[in-house]
């Protein structure tokens, strides 16, 4: 036999198999493993039985010889498993505060959860274009003397001309246009389908580079090239094209084009300023002018986006501006013309500008979510910390045995601490199914389709997991020292204890109730001034006025006639036409009157005869247009009151008859003074204002876009009979209409946003206050239920004692209430003086908020006063 | 009975120490296995399973037979228990019993 120290087994594998191997085992593998090396060595070479050997170290690798057997035995592991197992008791012990505690932070946590979600939403419009910072809309600030526009939309030739003049800044531009018409009316004459669509565009052929939209069906470089092709979106095929496939099929627009269906959009995300439905190439437009596209550069009706080549400043493409605009504006109005770019990016949050595609949001409302989304889980967290301290002198006795068991600080500290943090991811958790649950009515609230998928991005997993962490730390932190600060002897004695952290406890329900307080007021604040803006007093008559839209139809000939067949109705009041949404939407147009060196422009727009009548308008002085004077429809003009007051001509009686210029000699004359009405939304004040008449039939190919019609309260018969008269005049298109007021309502959709949200998370921050409120004071009526019982012995009467027990928090909230003022004061001064009519701010609503606290408050601490009055002292006092 | 099912290789190895009596322990154990089934387990394969028979009650074992080969180490050996014994003759008595309700296949077909 072999001297077996001939053979040594690889170092390496021998020491790791010692390091892993438990010592009850190593002898026996150890013994093993070395016999069969020993075999193998005889048997064959070197290498192989050394690579065995690994092998058979390797595979002994298993659990059970393992030196560590499973951590169980370990001792943090064990008093890991103590922690949570004191924490699950005391949560079921204590079964009242548990639930206010978890439930306050998850609601608190839901709100900011979901007003993450609302701001993060907000913040993404038009962000998803690749090019979305280099992309800028070209403005036209129009504007002489404060009179005038700031327009988001430009003449026809702005764009290309720009990218001609500047081709070393501009890469690409693109225009977007809609004859300014709200609706447009498209049919499928084979399925016998037509609607009259509101978010139909024509675009130049550079949209789809500019923009990343993305194509289902088509070619991206060449969709937009052919003149009478169009563009739709997925749910418009399915709605026009349903069951077949739309490439290749005609749409036919106003009753008058044939356009080609190329391609299919997937429906685009709602994330971006602008909706489309329908996408028509450009040069589709030549047909509607006489094939070219309009050339002057008064009219501005085209959305104008540039794209800036890298590196380019808009600065610097700025800068090139002035001399752009006298080279190519008319001389009339070169002087007060300048154009602007801005980013693609600020448009959705901070562009509030005549002519916006669609009403856009507001940065206001973000900062003023966000500011509630913070108090929310402030004072949430305050809650969770008080509840925390509060609870904490009951389970004295705990810390004394722990410490008195070899229990050091820290290790105390981390108990608390991972006991919270333990608490606030079961809220977290709650919070999310909360945010799960509510999002779809949050999003019918705000009118948006924000999905829960923004939760499961990394950034946001790490948000919330970092919210839990910094909610759990800071909300344990102090109730943490203050019990591992207890003496344990004094604990164990049964001493009495200091309440320690009252004043703590004190000053941050102060702050709770300040912050509710302040949202009381914020919000009594906000719907006041929505109920100013929606006060229905505008001016004119806007009930049950009926709008239909006509631009660009064959209604222009028909109108005389349509109007008389209606009249005939005994329901039908009066009829009119109008350029813009009354309320709504002004034009500009220039202007001389007498006196003046040169045009100027004003805001007006143009109509039909009888439109004070059908609106309700009072004339102040002179007359309205008549249809028996021919001049009327040009040398006669209607301006308002503010106009007569801006232009220093004295009372409105002077200013009938003064003169200004048609065609350049002074030939028309003033004839008539209307009373101020508002003309826009009340966001605006009333500004001088032109009312044009325009009898020409071709003004319904752009300026005169509604019939508006005055019917009496029996909607269904006038409406039937207004429907009877349009068939009998234009069989071919489709009766449409809205109501003047819904519309009217329509602009104060972010008003209305804002005081819903803020309704209903002030309630709730109040709510989650009380619930604090509600365990602070079942805290402090158990504290005392000795007290009390003596108290009780000696005769104390109810009301005395409810006293006795309110006092401490209600002086509390009258500390609350006096902090609360100034701040609230300052934060509704500030948001009210974005609005030229604005509410003041009264008195009442802060008396109503604090007195709304108050009482809630006083409920709440009442509910316990009153319980602890039926105690019977001789249970509280019997033990000891 | 969950404790008392076996696993097929589990069977084999208490047979096989069964069969080697005196001397069964991991070396010539898993040469037993390697001569009468063609299989070579792993050593590590071998002891998970020796521990898993023992936690079910099925082997006890005893340290001794200190060789040079070794390095002076001992030997653990293994022995069938009782209860070990009792769980091969329930086992062997199914496999029989259902064995005898198989058709004769080979006679009957010819």
């Amino acid at each position: 036999m072999n001297n077996p120290e001939e053979y040594t087994p690889p170092k390496w594998a021998d020491k790791f198999l010692e390091w892993y191997c438990h010592e009850d085992h190593l002898d026996i593998l150890k013994g093993d493993v070395y016999e069969l090396y020993e075999d193998r060595r005889e048997n064959g070479s070197k290498l192989r039985a050394d690579l065995y050997f690994w092998g058979d170290v390797i595979t002994l690798c298993r659990p059970f010889a393992f030196k560590k057997q499973p951590i169980e035995n370990t001792n943090t592991m064990a008093m890991l498993r103590n922690y949570f197992k004191i924490t699950y008791r005391n949560l079921f012990r204590q079964k009242v505060y548990s639930f206010l505690n978890i439930s306050g932070l998850a609601i608190g946590l839901a709100c900011s959860i979901l007003i993450f979600l609302y701001v993060s939403d907000e913040l993404s419009y038009d962000r998803f274009h690749e090019k979305s910072e280099r992309i800028y809309r070209v403005l036209e600030r129009f504007e002489s003397e404060g009179n005038g526009e700031h327009s988001a939309s430009l003449p026809f030739p702005t764009g290309p001309t720009l990218q001609q003049e500047f081709p070393d800044q501009i890469a690409q531009s693109v225009r977007l246009f809609n004859f300014q018409s709200p609706t447009l009316a498209l049919a499928n004459k084979v399925a016998d389908k037509a609607f009259n669509e509101s978010r139909v565009f024509f675009a130049d052929s550079t949209f789809l580079n500019v923009f990343d939209f993305e194509l289902l069906v088509g070619n991206k470089e060449t969709a937009l090239d052919d003149p009478n092709t169009i563009l739709i979106t997925a749910s418009m095929a399915k709605k026009y094209f349903p069951e077949e496939d739309p490439v290749g099929k005609n749409l036919e627009l106003q009753g008058r084009q044939n356009l080609e269906v190329v391609g299919v959009f997937r429906d685009p995300p709602k994330n971006a300023h602008f909706q489309f439905d329908f996408i028509v190439s450009f040069s589709s437009l030549k047909q509607w002018y006489n094939g070219g596209y309009p050339g002057g550069w008064y009219w501005n009706p085209c959305w104008t986006y540039v794209v800036l080549n890298e590196n380019v400043n808009p600065e610097q493409v700025e800068a090139n501006f002035p001399d752009f605009v006298l080279k190519y504006f008319p001389d009339f109005v070169a002087e007060d013309i300048e154009l602007e770019l801005q980013p693609l990016t600020d448009i959705h949050l901070h562009s509030k500008l005549d002519y916006e595609i669609a009403a856009n949001s507001n940065i206001q409302s973000v900062y003023i979510f966000g500011a509630i989304a913070f108090f929310v889980l402030f004072i949430a967290g305050i809650n969770f910390i008080n509840l925390s301290t509060a609870r904490a002198s009951k389970r004295a006795k705990e810390v004394g045995v722990r410490k008195s068991l070899g229990s050091s600080k820290s290790q105390l500290v981390s108990q608390y601490i991972l006991e919270s943090i333990f608490l606030t991811s079961l809220s977290m958790v709650i919070a999310l199914i909360i945010v799960g649950l509510a999002l779809p009515y949050f999003n019918a609230l705000t009118d948006k389709s924000i999905g829960l998928a923004f939760l499961f991005q990394p950034v946001a997993i790490s948000g919330l997991l970092g919210i839990t962490l910094l909610v759990g730390l800071l909300s344990g932190f102090y109730p943490a020292f203050v019990l591992s600060n207890f003496n344990a002897t004094l604990v164990l004695k049964n001493a009495h204890l200091k309440t320690s952290g009252l004043t703590f406890r004190k000053i941050l329900v102060t702050l709770q109730f300040a912050v509710s307080v302040s949202l009381i007021i914020g919000t009594i604040v906000a719907i006041n001034q929505l109920q100013l803006l929606q006060n229905k007093d505008l001016g004119f008559d806007q009930e049950n006025i009926l709008m239909i839209p006509v631009i660009r139809s064959p209604m222009g000939e028909h109108y005389e006639t349509f109007k008389s067949a209606a009249l005939q109705s005994p329901h039908i009041k009066s009829i009119t036409a109008v350029e813009e949404i009354v309320g709504a939407k002004h034009q500009v147009n220039n202007y001389r009157f007498e006196g003046m060196e040169k045009s100027k422009p004003f805001a007006h727009f143009n109509l039909r005869h009888d439109f004070t009548k059908t609106f309700d308008i009072p004339m102040v002085a002179g007359r309205d247009y008549d249809r028996n004077v021919q001049t009327d429809d040009s040398l006669a003009l209607v301006v308002n009151e503010t106009m007569v007051k801006s232009m220093g001509w004295g009372t409105p009686q002077e200013a009938v008859g003064k003169r200004f210029y048609y065609r350049n000699e002074l030939r028309g004359r003033v004839i008539g003074v209307v009373k101020d009405y508002n003309v826009v939304s009340k966001h605006h004040p009333i500004s001088p204002f032109v009312l044009a008449l325009n009898a020409r039939p071709g003004a319904f190919n752009l300026f005169i876009k509604y019939v508006a019609v005055k019917v009496d309260n029996n909607l269904e018969t006038s409406i039937a009979d207004l429907n009877t008269a349009w068939t009998a005049v234009l069989p071919s298109m489709p009766f449409d209409y809205f109501f003047l007021d819904d519309r009217l309502n329509d602009s104060y959709q972010s008003e209305k946003q804002l005081s819903s949200v803020t309704v209903i998370f002030s309630g709730l921050t109040i709510l989650v206050a009380c619930l604090g409120l509600f365990g602070l004071a079942t805290f402090s009526v158990e504290q005392r239920t000795k007290e009390i019982g003596v108290r009780k012995v000696l005769g104390i009467s109810t009301p005395q004692l409810l006293v006795l027990l309110s006092k401490e928090f209600l002086g509390l909230i009258a500390i609350a209430f006096v902090i609360a003022i100034p701040l609230s004061y300052l934060l509704a001064q500030n948001w009210l003086n974005g609005f030229s009519y604005r509410v003041d701010i009264e008195v009442w609503p802060y008396l109503v908020a604090g007195l709304m606290t108050f009482v809630v408050a006083f409920l709440t601490v009442a509910y316990h006063s009153l319980r602890a009055s039926t105690i019977n002292p001789v249970e509280t006092l019997k033990c000891e | 009975m969950k404790h008392t099912q076996l696993g097929e290789f589990e069977e084999l190895v208490l047979l096989i120490i069964g069969s080697l009596g005196d001397n069964a322990y991991s070396i010539s154990i898993k040469e037993e296995l390697k001569n009468h089934t063609q299989r070579n387990p792993s050593i590590g394969a071998l002891h998970s399973s020796f521990n898993r028979l023992q936690e079910k009650g099925f082997l006890e074992s005893y340290e001794g037979g200190a060789t040079n080969k070794r390095g002076g180490r001992s030997k653990r050996f293994y022995k069938i228990t009782a209860h070990g014994r009792k769980a091969l003759d329930q086992s062997f008595e199914l496999r029989a019993s259902l064995y005898h309700t198989l058709p004769q296949l080979g006679l009957n077909n010819e």
